[in-house]
């Protein structure tokens, strides 16, 4: 069913992806040496940068019609490391540069340095953070071996945990803690199982892998030991004790980047070891058991999302949900003898879900931060008349909503959309099923947020601090892509199949 | 040229409903209600039948068609969302109507108009959200209690269609591998999931149009919703289901078993709606309940339309809706105009309201008369075509009722307003009398002539004779009616929530659990076991 993929050649342009990674990397240092109330400018600067990398990248990709492969010290693998961009690279790539760019810019307000200090712990933590944890990402999705995948998850974890209590209270150094010792438990899994790997075939690299990879007991126990560690730091279902405190304690720019992009990054790895390093996989029962834990993890976030008092517990529920639907690909996507359309579907509906979460989400918690903050509280009994306050954030978590609701043109529709044509095709119509289930109780939950946003209050409201223009437009802009990712699908599925050998061959350039 | 007003048509309201977020043009905004719908009316009068207009310049190609049935309920759809736009912004006396009423109305309009023309199914499930969901904004506007609760309800059904038909749809697609419906439908009947399919696009569609026992979020909408608000949704937006039938039900084919099921529930939706209707106190429901019992009608007339392979019954079904499409906006109207009017002038209301809602009854010489003539042919002479008989009869009890109440509750509500607010349902009226009689050659192939024949005088009045007798039943045995709640079914959720509750809290019980040390490292051990475990059992 799959051609073996040969490990590539070098590309021209390869060099772009060592500075996709060196440019936050390299930003963090100088944050460091600098100090202070540098961190910001740095930071700053380093964004609009990074996402004319990514755009050059996925430019490269798009125009070349191969993916990008650069060998560190031109010694190819199994001597030296690649590094590699395919489609789906390119696109989390982007995705990961944008939205690290509009937080950055909607962050400026609740981590300025204080005028006549030299540096304050929580921005000074904060803008270094943001810029780890996109060199982490872009490590994530551009490293071509096992082991520096294990170190950019190492660093994205490092990055991560800090960000959940950067107020320092109490609760939230108990949730960043708690994240800190499950991630660590995840990661112990994923390096026993590329050790096993390293034993088994002698090389890290997936290119090789893909081509000696034999479903035998070893390897067997390695990628379940990988897997079931990366389950545990995506927190899919019933791995996610760790992410509501986390991502609800979180000031609001953090909670917005780690339940946008965080967690996508172990999600990225699976995809990369079941589709990548051990292709074949998604024929078994254990991809069953994948989109499974995906399906409890729709049914049971979102009924625990409609259960939640207030709005940023609700909206990390939600995200244990919606993190769900992105496990339906393993189920959906193998099979024997599966036409190539329905493999393309996958993708794309799979990625476009990924994405439009992403924008969603972050537009979901900025926009909670911003309520938040303008309220005094975030309890949802207590949003009424938050329509007249705040009209431009309440209508951006409303968009934001129809996208997590899977209401058309959203990006989340699209998504649902292909999915239910792959069950159908597949004639796995319980996928179909849920989808229909999470697509009601999705609407449920953002309901609870709408109808009392746009009642008038009981009283007036006290005089509330409206945020500056600014940051509601930000908000207001991850709204919009989220929900016009829905009509460019097409254009997505062009950029997908780049290096993606199960889906490149059928679609026309 | 004319067919570019097929995309003006949706798309002006939507270029108005972006622009209403610029503040000033919201002064306007009565203006723009009663501007946006005119190219949908021009495009209804001026373009070509079968004319089709494809939109390349997006990544996903958009394609609007014309047919008649989609023409006739464009055009009076168009019609009623003129006059219930002026008679909106003539209530608010000049003050500026709100930014959530105008967007909300704009969108809604975009979709009601979308659905009539839309010819692939990406762009009418698009329509079709926008017809459904924004109008949540409507029905709360008037913000109270009521209109929360109806508003939820609304929501709730809304978003549960949706579903429905994505999956619906999802399954058409994969039969016919192409977007455009009409490549879709033709590919329906081979397909191995035909049952499914049908099923899921009835529920669907069946929830906007109030299919028993789907009806339940509709009196309370009605009810709560402001009066322009609940005459465009009767009267427009609950087309969008109808159209979505008469285009998504392969009625070339015949398909005996589906279509006498689809006929049965909507005929029992006919008596039912009465039945229930006549028990109310408020003109608002019991007007909801009469629709819930017309759109039986219609549902059973395509059902048979549907067993027999009548494809003609696309026609006589888009007949029977453009009728209902004025008239129902003109009752609700009336209710609002009603409540102007001193006891002493209330004739003045009265008695056109009356004409109207007997018309629903089939009084002879009206719309509905010629409506029910007009679908006669598809329901046959045998049961049905009785069945269809008697409804008519209780259409009118209950529409006499209806007038009484009407007579009965002036100045109870929406009092707000003066004497210029009778304009636009005087117009609207005029309109729901004379259009049918232009429209009746177009829908039936037939002469105007036949309507006036004895024999079809007769045979739509005696309905309404037997109608009218009981109706002076009713009144005997006023005190010994049951009462039922608005949305009657409803008032079983109250069972359905305490077992919500349990699950929710069963799922509270279960996420702490989940969330102890241990137990969420032994799930991870295990999950990894098994993992292992499928991956090795299948080798």
């Amino acid at each position: 069913m799959m051609a073996p993929a040969l490990p590539d050649m070098p590309t021209a342009g390869g060099f772009l992806l060592v500075l996709a990674i060196m440019l936050p990397i390299a930003g963090v240092l100088l944050q460091f040496m600098l100090g202070g109330r540098q961190a910001e400018r740095i930071a700053l600067l380093v964004m609009p940068a990074g996402l004319a990398v990514a755009v050059a990248v996925t430019a490269a990709l798009m125009l070349s019609g191969r993916p990008l492969v650069y060998h560190l010290g031109n010694l190819a693998p199994p001597l030296g490391l690649a590094l590699r961009a395919d489609g789906f690279s390119a696109l989390m790539l982007m995705t990961t540069a944008l939205i690290v760019s509009a937080i950055g810019l909607f962050a400026r307000a609740d981590f300025a340095t204080p005028t006549g200090t030299v540096e304050a712990r929580a921005p000074f933590v904060f803008w270094t953070l943001l810029l780890a944890l996109w060199g982490a990402l872009a490590v994530v999705f551009l490293g071509q071996d096992l082991f520096t995948l294990y170190v950019g998850l190492e660093l994205l974890t490092f990055g991560a945990v800090p960000l959940v209590s950067l107020d320092g209270r109490a609760e939230t150094l108990t949730a960043a803690l708690r994240y800190l010792l499950f991630a660590l438990f995840g990661s112990a899994l994923f390096l026993a199982g590329t050790v096993l790997f390293y034993g088994e075939y002698g090389t890290l690299d997936i290119a090789l892998l893909a081509t000696r990879t034999h479903p035998d007991t070893t390897s067997a126990i390695a990628v379940a030991m990988m897997t079931a560690g990366l389950l545990a730091k995506t927190a899919l279902f019933p791995f996610h004790l760790w992410l509501p405190p986390a991502h609800a304690g979180a000031p609001a720019p953090a909670s917005a980047l780690l339940s946008s992009l965080v967690v996508k990054g172990p999600f990225f790895l699976v995809v990369r070891l079941w589709f990548g390093a051990m292709p074949g996989l998604t024929d078994l029962p254990a991809a069953q058991l994948l989109g499974a834990l995906g399906a409890g993890a729709v049914l049971f976030g979102s009924v625990l999302a409609l259960c939640q008092p207030r709005l940023k517990p609700l909206i990390a529920y939600s995200t244990v949900a919606q993190l769900g639907y992105l496990f339906l690909m393993f189920p959906l996507a193998g099979g024997v003898g599966l036409p190539a359309s329905v493999r393309m579907a996958v993708w794309t509906g799979g990625a476009v879900q990924a994405v439009s979460h992403a924008f969603a989400k972050a537009a979901m918690f900025a926009g909670a931060g911003l309520i938040g903050q303008a309220l005094g509280h975030d309890r949802i009994s207590g949003l009424r008349g938050v329509g007249r306050a705040l009209p431009v954030t309440t209508f951006a978590v409303a968009f934001a909503g129809l996208s997590l609701m899977g209401l058309p043109p959203s990006g989340g529709f699209m998504a649902k959309w292909l999915l239910v044509r792959a069950s159908i095709a597949t004639a796995q119509w319980w996928w179909a099923a849920l989808v229909f289930a999470g697509g009601l109780l999705a609407g449920g939950y953002i309901f609870r947020i709408i109808a009392p946003a746009l009642s008038a209050p009981e009283k007036p409201l006290p005089a509330i601090r409206t945020p500056a223009r600014r940051r509601e437009v930000v908000v207001l802009a991850l709204a919009l892509i989220s929900v016009l990712l829905g009509v460019v699908p097409f254009g997505l599925t062009t950029l997908l199949a780049v290096g993606n050998p199960t889906i490149a061959h059928i679609v026309p350039r | 040229m004319s067919e570019s007003l097929l995309v003006a048509a949706p798309a002006l309201p939507l270029v108005l409903a972006v622009a209403c977020l610029w503040r000033p043009l919201r002064e306007w905004a009565g203006g723009l209600l009663i501007l946006a719908p005119v190219p949908a009316l021009a495009a209804a009068l001026v373009v070509r039948r079968s004319s089709v207009v494809t939109l390349q310049h997006g990544l996903v190609p958009i394609t609007f068609a014309l047919d008649v049935p989609g023409a006739m309920l464009l055009g009076v759809s168009a019609l009623l969302w003129i006059a219930a736009g002026a008679y909106a912004c003539l209530r608010r006396c000049g003050q500026p109507l709100g930014g959530q009423a105008v967007v909300c109305w704009l969108l809604t309009l975009c979709g009601s108009v979308g659905v009539f023309i839309a010819a692939d199914m990406a762009s009418f499930f698009m329509a079709y959200a926008l017809v459904s969901l924004p109008a949540w904004g409507l029905v709360v506007l008037d913000d109270t209690e009521r209109a929360h609760r109806a508003g939820a309800i609304y929501v709730a059904f809304a978003v549960l269609g949706e579903t429905l038909l994505l999956i619906g749809f999802a399954l058409l697609a994969a039969a016919g591998d192409s977007l455009l419906i009409r490549d879709a439908l033709a590919a329906l009947p081979h397909s191995p999931w035909r049952g499914m399919t049908l099923a899921l696009l009835i529920a669907g569609f069946g929830m906007k149009i109030a299919l028993i026992p789907l009806h339940v979020w509709m009196p309370p909408t009605y009810r709560a919703a402001p009066i322009s608000v609940a005459a465009v949704l009767s009267g427009a937006a609950v087309k969008a289901g109808v159209i979505g039938l008469i285009r998504f039900l392969p009625l070339g084919t015949v398909l005996p078993g589906a279509g006498e099921a689809l006929a049965a529930v909507g005929l029992f939706g006919a008596f039912y709606g009465v039945a229930i209707g006549v028990t109310q106190e408020h003109p608002k429901t019991i007007l909801a309940y009469s629709s819930v019992s017309q759109m039986g009608v219609i549902a059973a007339v395509l059902g048979m339309g549907l067993g027999a392979g009548d494809g003609g019954a696309a026609t006589a079904v888009a007949f029977y809706g453009a009728q209902h499409v004025l008239v129902k906006g003109a009752l609700f109207l009336a209710v609002g105009v009603a409540a102007t009017n001193s006891r002493r002038q209330l004739w003045r209301v009265i008695v056109p309201a009356a004409v109207l809602a007997l018309g629903l009854g089939g009084l002879p010489l009206t719309g509905g008369a010629l409506a029910k003539l007009a679908v006669k042919g598809v329901l046959g002479g045998g049961i049905v075509g009785m069945l269809a008989n008697l409804s008519a009869a209780a259409s009118t009890l209950l529409m006499i009722h209806f007038v009484h109440r009407l007579a009965g509750s002036s100045a109870v509500e929406d009092a707000a307003g003066g004497r210029e607010l009778a304009l636009p349902w005087l117009l609207l009226a005029a309109a729901a009398v004379a259009i049918p009689w232009l429209l009746f050659p177009l829908a039936t192939g037939g002469s105007r002539l036949a309507a006036l024949h004895p024999v079809s005088i007769w045979a739509s009045l005696w309905p309404v004779l037997i109608g009218a007798g009981l109706a002076l039943l009713r009144r005997q045995f006023e005190r010994r009616l049951p009462r039922f709640p608005e949305g009657d079914l409803l008032a079983l959720g109250k069972y359905a929530m305490p077992a919500a509750m349990r699950i929710g809290e069963a799922s509270e019980r279960l996420e702490a659990g989940l969330s102890r040390w241990p137990v969420a490292s032994l799930l991870l051990l295990a999950a990894a076991l098994l993992l292992g475990g499928g991956i090795l059992i299948a080798r």
